[in-house]
């Protein structure tokens, strides 16, 4: 078969590091190819030498057997390399077509204007061909993201690319948007187009692709067809040693009750009721695990109970004590550790470096600034034991979080929060982005707290993540919990119908503060 | 020197070649589109410098904008006309040599360093530091509020209700005490009185911003004439000076007064208030970096939602950073009562407009503006010097002094801009992930 890119011996230097060693990489055309590695391996920097981005330090860049040197990415455009970025590049108050369309709009009137009907036609046109479902006339701010990624799949395909690149496509997707991605990566192979994915998602890599490589501290540690290898054999490609998949969770017996929310509403920022009065409570030594579709509450609910948002009507108790109206400070002083959803927009302040994001939410706390003076030998002490104990790389505590890879800002929030020794802690989304081998420790820690007494509630949109953790699930539908189920005997077909909203038949329902097995 | 500046060679990748190219073979949108992305680029860049480099891009731009003036004056010599010409070139005459121009604008301001006999006690030296001692405080003033990510325009006003309070507070305690007493609390009552002075008149917008959402740069502004106008009514109609036809209080008592040390009397300037001037910036700067308090600000000025994540009470934060703004730009103001004038007199001025440039020159760093108000100061009273030395119109100085803040403090601007830039685009900071992460 034909080879539609070949990269030879690729290497990429940043002054002091080298992102890219020697990297060997041949993709077939017409196939799915998976670019498998941790944060930080280097699989978004070989995809940026190819994009025509970075130029590479040493190596060939050969597109459909010819030896190119792309200075942008418009070089790499005129040659048929698109490339689709986790954060997309629309423009939200126009419509799909004139986004797709954008920049090499058919003219009319000499050029002078643009040729809308002609624009908008090719559009549906090109949308047919690839078999994608898609209003040519929906404002992007109207449309979700899934549909936002088709739009950006299309504009490529639009410019002419036949071998795409797609930079962690599932990362903002549910599951079902996934699978309907992996369906239009499987028609346009079908047409001929070549697909690279960046991943670090084992799963989803052997789902979709037809040969997978794996890189490693930027290294090619070698390339699989992804029919005849197992999960293991990649995790161990991947980190470079043996993982453990499964949390191995033992009995705990759950003591009182840590925290208590009754009847709670909470209205999301348009003001529609995004919690529509729910109850819930959470035991010392149990993990509490919320599924559901994105969107259906989550966030609302876990921000009422940490203090963001003011909930509109019920009851947050902690330890007994009524904290619906507290302050967020007075609840971190209360013992409560909170995981953010988005940790580069809350979690971390990106500009500060780690001694100094090590300090938020205990700025006023009397072990790291007494009388309100800081003290910051303790302080970058604290920010150093995290570094360590979480494997956060580069290990620097003076690099600003903004030069950490996203994976490893998330192993320094959590290794933050859980340091806080919480009364209960509260996680949304603890592994969101982050490698096999630092899920593996996240989860054995959040395992730990829960031997160890503290109360978890744990929100994620990883159903593995939820089911193998939780002592009780509970699945979240537009704001109402459909149900309590056990986890270790729910399936997940019973799960995702749970998550639509139905009620399925025979589900191990059990109640609030029923008994648990492990 | 300009090789030097990172702004023109930066990272990115396209040559000059690659817009035109982009030009011919498609439409306008993505052509702009690219360059937009390429000069973000080069923001973002610039936003990454470090200190050596500023320091670098500071001094480029100050020799580049002594060129450009060169230029100017050269030109406005040439159509200028006037009986003796201070250079002939080829044949022609020009009115104004530039050279002796800048001279006069910065050695003149530093009383002549280089001739014979200099002492850093001399006149021009000592109006200079005058300057730079007020500018010191609105520029902590514009500065702090900055780091809090409020734009604080009414620094001026805050200095104006300063100047009155401390001067009416002074003049009010001055009839009740006398002798040692006097001359131990008049000065201390003035400078609290300018703080409360000031901090209340930034705590209005302050309240108004953390309890009402109201924009602090439509209320400072138009604080800022309510605080001129209402002052000047007040002085005209409630604490007039008799003997005087201006609108001025009376004069402050002697010991009202910041005494004259080593310094000629005469120049108005005291080493005191200097000295208090750099304890101001040595606390605001313990405050902003070793205080849990300015740990709020900052974070609250940078990021507010990871501020409200780390338990940071916003609206505590943005009243209690102006109310410390306001009052600092009031200390000044009473410095520039019971130092400079020795009285209140309306007509201020513009120190406070000038904070915001200072501010913005030190990069809204409290040491950084130590030496930002000394170029302001250098640049004030060398003005002096050159309308006294020169027959150069003082419209013409005023225009070499906008060249001279412009040129500096622009690269300042947008390096603020390019670490906005940077800190609320997540794809900057993927690639810095890429290239940085990947040592593991």
């Amino acid at each position: 078969m034909e080879q539609a890119v070949h990269l030879d011996g690729i290497t990429k230097r940043f002054p002091g590091v080298v992102a890219n060693d020697d990297v060997d990489l041949a993709v077939e055309k017409g196939t799915v190819h998976a670019l498998l590695g941790e944060n930080g391996a280097g699989k978004t920097t070989l995809m940026n030498v190819l994009y025509g981005l970075y130029r590479p330090t040493e190596g060939r860049v050969v597109v459909h057997g010819e030896e190119r040197h792309f200075d942008s990415p418009r070089d790499a455009i005129d040659e048929g390399v698109g490339m689709i970025h986790q954060h997309f590049m629309l423009v939200d108050p126009m419509t799909v077509a004139e986004n797709i369309t954008l920049g090499n709009e058919p003219r009319k009137w000499l050029g002078l204007t643009v040729d809308r009907t002609t624009a908008r036609q090719q559009v549906v046109e090109l949308a047919e061909r690839y078999g994608f479902d898609i209003d040519p006339d929906a404002r992007i701010e109207d449309v979700g993201v899934g549909v936002q990624q088709r739009v950006e799949i299309l504009k490529a395909l639009y410019r002419g690319a036949d071998v795409l690149i797609l930079d962690e496509p599932t990362a903002v997707l549910t599951p079902q948007e996934v699978e309907d991605l992996f369906r239009v990566l499987e028609e346009l192979t079908e047409q001929g187009k070549t697909i690279i994915f960046i991943t670090h998602k084992l799963g989803e890599a052997m789902t979709a692709a037809d040969e997978i490589t794996v890189l490693r501290e930027g290294k090619n540690v070698g390339t699989v067809p992804a029919d005849d290898i197992t999960r293991e054999e990649l995790a161990e490609m991947m980190v470079g040693r043996e993982v453990l998949l499964d949390v191995d969770r033992s009995p705990t017996e759950p003591g009182r009750t840590v925290l208590d929310v009754e009847d709670l509403v909470v209205e999301d920022d348009r003001g529609v009721r995004a919690v529509d009065g729910l109850s819930l409570d959470v035991r010392q030594g149990e993990v509490l695990g919320i599924a559901g579709v994105d969107g259906n509450g989550q966030s609302e609910l876990i921000e009422a109970i940490t203090g963001l948002r003011t909930p509109d009507e019920g009851r947050i108790e902690v330890d007994d004590v009524d904290r619906t109206t507290d302050s967020r400070r007075s609840r971190i002083e209360a013992g409560m550790a909170y995981v953010p959803e988005d940790r580069q927009e809350r979690g971390l302040v990106m500009e500060y470096d780690l001694v100094e994001n090590g300090l938020l939410g205990s700025q006023h706390a009397e072990e790291y600034a007494s009388n309100g003076r800081i003290d910051w030998e303790r302080t970058r002490g604290h920010a150093e034991e995290i570094i360590e104990e979480y494997d956060v790389r580069p290990p620097d505590a003076d690099a600003e979080a903004e030069s950490l890879s996203g994976g490893n800002q998330q192993k320094f929030v959590v290794g933050r929060e859980f340091a806080r020794d919480p009364r209960l802690v509260v996680a949304s989304h603890p592994t969101r982005g982050v490698d096999v081998g630092s899920m593996e420790f996240i989860h054995d820690r959040l395992n730990g707290l829960r031997e160890d007494g503290r109360a978890v509630l744990l929100v994620s949109s990883n159903l593995d993540e939820v089911q193998s953790l939780s002592d009780r699930l509970a699945v979240i539908y537009e704001g109402e919990f459909v149900d309590i189920v056990d986890p270790d005997a729910v399936t997940e077909e019973q799960l995702g119908l749970l998550m639509a909203g139905q009620e399925p038949d025979e589900v191990p329902s059990i109640a609030a503060a029923g008994e648990v097995g492990p | 020197m300009s090789g030097d500046d990172p702004s023109t060679d930066g990272d990115s990748p396209p040559d000059p070649g690659d817009g035109e190219r982009a030009t011919e073979s498609d439409g306008d949108a993505s052509a702009s589109d690219s360059r937009w992305d390429a000069a973000r680029r080069r923001l973002v860049r610039l936003g990454q410098t470090s200190v050596g480099e500023r320091v670098l891009i500071a001094l480029s731009a100050l020799v580049l904008s002594m060129a450009v003036g060169t230029v100017i004056v050269l030109v406005a010599g040439v159509l200028a006309t006037c009986r003796d010409p201070a250079l002939t070139i080829g044949g022609s005459t020009l009115c104004y040599d530039p050279f002796f121009v800048f001279d006069r604008l910065f050695l003149g301001a530093l009383g002549d360093p280089f001739a014979g006999g200099w002492s850093p006690l001399n006149n021009q030296f000592a109006a200079t530091l005058r300057e730079t001692t007020i500018l010191v405080f609105t520029g902590l003033s514009v500065a702090l509020a900055f780091r809090a990510g409020i734009f604080n325009i009414g620094t001026q006003g805050q200095l104006v209700v300063g100047a009155l309070a401390s001067a009416l507070a002074v003049l009010w305690t001055a009839s009740l005490v006398s002798g040692t007493l006097a001359l131990v609390t008049l000065i201390p009552v003035g400078l609290l009185a300018g703080a409360l002075g000031g901090g209340f008149y930034g705590a209005i917008p302050g309240a108004l911003k953390a309890y009402a959402d109201a924009n602090e740069v439509i209320t400072t502004i138009m604080l800022n004439f309510v605080a001129t106008l209402v002052t000047r009514y007040l002085v005209r109609n409630h604490f007039a000076d008799p003997t005087s036809q201006a609108t001025q209080t009376r004069t402050l008592p002697d010991a009202g007064q910041f005494p004259a040390i080593l310094f000629d009397p005469r120049t108005d300037f005291s080493i005191l208030a200097l000295l208090l001037a750099l304890a101001f910036v040595g606390g605001v700067y313990y405050l902003l970096e070793h205080t849990s308090f300015g740990y709020d600000l900052r974070t609250a000025g940078i990021q507010p939602a990871a501020a409200e994540y780390g338990g940071v009470n916003a609206p505590r934060t943005v009243l209690s950073s102006l109310t410390l703004s306001g009052a600092l730009a009031g200390v000044g103001g009473a410095l520039f009562v019971m130092m400079t004038l020795g009285k209140f007199q309306t007509g201020i001025p513009s120190y406070g407009f000038d904070g915001i440039t200072v501010s913005i020159l030190a990069g809204n760093n409290p040491i950084g503006a130590v030496f930002a108000a000394f170029l302001f100061g250098v640049l004030k009273s060398g003005s002096n010097v050159v309308s006294f030395a020169t027959n150069v119109p003082p419209q013409l100085v005023g225009v070499l002094r906008g060249l001279i803040i412009l040129f500096v403090a622009m690269p300042e601007f947008f390096r603020l801009i390019g670490r906005r830039l940077a800190a609320g685009d997540p794809e900057s900071g993927t690639a810095v992930t890429a290239g940085g992460g990947a040592d593991d």
